[in-house]
């Protein structure tokens, strides 16, 4: 991926570009709200990351300017500010995500990679496939290898959510935001048994196994083990 | 049934109070004028009474017997005096002259005041005329008796009286219908200033009492109230500013150790460093829940979050439902469906979120049980477990800051969890109570519904 870092903590920055950088990641680093603008304007980036308060050019300012001219590179907002409202002012100003701060480089990394992938696949389609795996969306049906598989309304949502994110790790806090809209840490171990009432549902008749657990970030509904 | 709730309003009782005050004002003033004029005219009456018969008195010495007599039958026939009589005795009792015959059954003595009736013979009616007279003594045996008609004087007083009935009764009316109208003056005002307050006092600080803009003692008070307000915005904005810096700044703090740590935690080359990293990293982790924890309380009690009307039903009905697969006995839910109320959807949910895991933590296995009901204009909300629940003298202070219950030291959980719900029950002007569910602890929270 090709990011473009904003951020006018210099050790901040510098710490997370080389983790991105560690994982493979090209990045671009500016420190003021007017240059990560104007490097916003004349680069091909993949995703920016944008820190709520910058100097010269305050960071929802530099969405909203982006937005103005057409320019709709996915934009992921970093912030120190309670997430409580900031969040829909950061949504509000034309930003695909916000995450507050301190972050885990795992969930930084899950949902740059879902705003990247948003922007291909086609978030309105209805008939959602993966391997033997179908979810049609207006008619609220579920089969597996043509058979059909019975799932209440939440583990339904569960389930279109994670197929939207198909092949991507997502983390507990973005299956809470997405698929419950809950913006606090329950603290208890609620999604991982939600998540295996589903694993239950669709995988446990089927020798291929679709929803995996990844350590240390979430989970990932794919073919591949 | 009416009434009684018309003159429970304090709009009527000060219209009624303000008539009745101004119509005992009226009765006293008029009382006084009425004494005093039918004192005067009494006196009045008499002094003409006296001078009458001083004159009289004087005739006598200068006529002889028979020329008095005469002026006495003239005087009866045509009484010098409105409505006045005459009567002259000899000096054997004998009746001389006069138009009464009422001396020698009177037996008044001279230089007294006396008051008899006599029939009217102006009229055919059997009508009477009240008299009141004085009995002279002439000398050499003659008594003469000289007195008027008080009934011009009686006429007066019913006159007067009907007057100060309908002077009292007018004031009544006009005193209440004034008063009236002042208090409802006042009360509008008072309407104005408590529907205001009510708002500000759901937090919105911005909002100031209105003036009427004529500069009277209720203005002065409103705009004394509005400085008062203004003052309090400040510090409550200042407050919000402090808490969000301090929030920023500590945040970009973690977020460079966690950095630092991240960054350690690739570069580890040994099994010790990469435990020693982890370490670090699951100290800060659970730091900034802390610091989460606190900022929402803190940021709940600044009451400085907007509200709006939410569905307390459909937030809880969630709720339970996503908690009931963690339930090791299923979730009891009793859930009257749309309930609104005024709330901030986030923290409200957070809250129930912290009361609901609490529950299912402290019940120790045992059925928790959700009840939502509508009591009058609140909506009621009971989560109850059969744990071993908290005893009465300590669950005041379980609501504090990093309070952790005995027993509890095994479980998960950082202090803040009852903390945030008090916290956010205070943002939404809800009672929060914990109470004894025999066995256990049920928590009630009373919201105010909304009605839009």
């Amino acid at each position: 991926m090709n990011i473009l870092l904003v951020e006018d903590d210099r050790r901040a920055s510098e710490f997370l570009s080389q983790g991105l950088r560690a994982l493979g990641h090209q990045v671009e680093q500016r420190f003021d709200g007017e240059a990560g603008l104007k490097a916003a304007m004349q680069g091909q980036y993949d995703v920016l990351l944008l820190d709520r308060m910058l100097p010269k050019l305050d960071g929802l300012d530099v969405v909203k300017r982006l937005r103005g001219i057409g320019n709709d590179t996915p934009t992921l907002i970093l912030s120190a500010l309670d997430e409580v409202d900031e969040r829909v002012q950061g949504l509000r100003a034309g930003g695909d995500d916000y995450l507050a701060k301190p972050y885990h480089l795992e969930e930084l990394t899950a949902r740059l990679e879902a705003l990247t992938r948003r922007k291909g696949a086609s978030s309105l389609n209805d008939r959602l496939k993966l391997a033997d795996l179908e979810l049609d969306a207006r008619a609220r049906k579920v089969t597996r290898g043509g058979k059909k598989i019975d799932l209440t309304t939440r583990e339904f949502q569960l389930l279109e959510f994670l197929m939207r994110h198909a092949r991507q790790v997502v983390t507990r806090t973005m299956i809470l935001e997405g698929v419950w809209d809950y913006h606090f840490d329950p603290k208890t171990n609620v999604i991982d048994v939600h998540i295996s009432r589903l694993r239950q549902a669709i995988d446990k008749d089927f020798t291929v196994q679709l929803l995996h657990t990844v350590r240390g970030a979430g989970y990932t509904l794919s073919e591949d083990p | 049934m009416g009434l009684v709730r018309l003159l429970r309003s304090s709009i009527a009782r000060v219209a009624v109070l303000h008539g009745l005050v101004l119509a005992a004002a009226m009765i006293a003033v008029l009382s006084g004028v009425y004494i005093a004029t039918d004192r005067l005219i009494a006196n009045e009456g008499d002094q003409l009474i006296s001078i009458e018969l001083q004159n009289l008195t004087e005739s006598f010495k200068n006529l002889d017997a028979e020329a008095f007599v005469a002026t006495i039958v003239d005087r009866a026939d045509d009484p010098w005096i409105r409505g006045g009589v005459y009567e002259l005795h000899g000096p054997r009792g004998d009746f001389l002259a006069g138009n009464v015959v009422v001396l020698s059954d009177l037996k008044t003595p001279p230089g007294e005041w006396t008051e008899f009736e006599v029939a009217d013979t102006n009229n055919d009616t059997d009508l009477s005329r009240q008299i009141r007279a004085k009995v002279e003594d002439l000398g050499g045996g003659y008594h003469l008796l000289v007195g008027h008609d008080v009934q011009d004087r009686r006429a007066f007083k019913t006159v007067m009286l009907h007057s100060v009935i309908w002077a009292v009764l007018a004031t009544l009316l006009f005193g209440v219908i004034g008063g009236w109208w002042l208090a409802r003056r006042i009360s509008r005002t008072a309407k104005a200033i408590s529907s205001s307050a009510a708002r500000i006092a759901l937090g919105n600080l911005t909002e100031r009492l209105p003036l009427s803009g004529n500069g009277d003692e209720i203005d002065t008070l409103v705009s004394q109230f509005n400085e008062l307000l203004a003052r309090v915005d400040t510090l409550t904005t200042t407050l919000r500013a402090v808490l969000d810096s301090t929030a920023h700044d500590l945040r970009g703090h973690l977020n460079r150790i966690r950095g630092a740590a991240q960054d350690a935690s690739l570069k580890a080359t040994s099994p010790e460093e990469t435990s020693a990293v982890t370490l670090v990293l699951t100290e800060i982790d659970r730091l900034s829940d802390t610091l989460q924890g606190l900022l929402r309380i803190a940021l709940a009690e600044s009451g400085t979050v907007p509200l709006e009307r939410v569905d307390l039903s459909a937030i809880t009905a969630d709720l339970v439902e996503f908690y009931q697969p963690v339930a090791s006995q299923p979730l009891q839910a009793d859930i009257t469906p749309s309930l609104w109320v005024r709330g901030h959807r986030q923290l409200l949910t957070q809250a129930l979120s912290n009361a609901l895991d609490n529950a299912l933590k402290y019940g120790r296995g045992s059925t928790v049980s959700i009840r939502l009901v509508r009591h009058e204009q609140h909506a009621l909300l009971t989560i109850s477990d059969q744990g071993p629940g908290i005893p009465a003298e300590q669950r005041e202070w379980a609501k504090q800051r990093f309070r952790r219950l005995p027993g509890s030291s095994g479980l998960p959980g950082s202090g803040l969890g009852l903390s945030l719900i008090a916290a956010v029950a205070r943002l939404h002007q809800a009672e929060l109570n914990l109470q004894d569910a025999e066995p256990g602890l049920a928590l009630c929270l009373s919201l105010p519904l909304s009605h839009e």
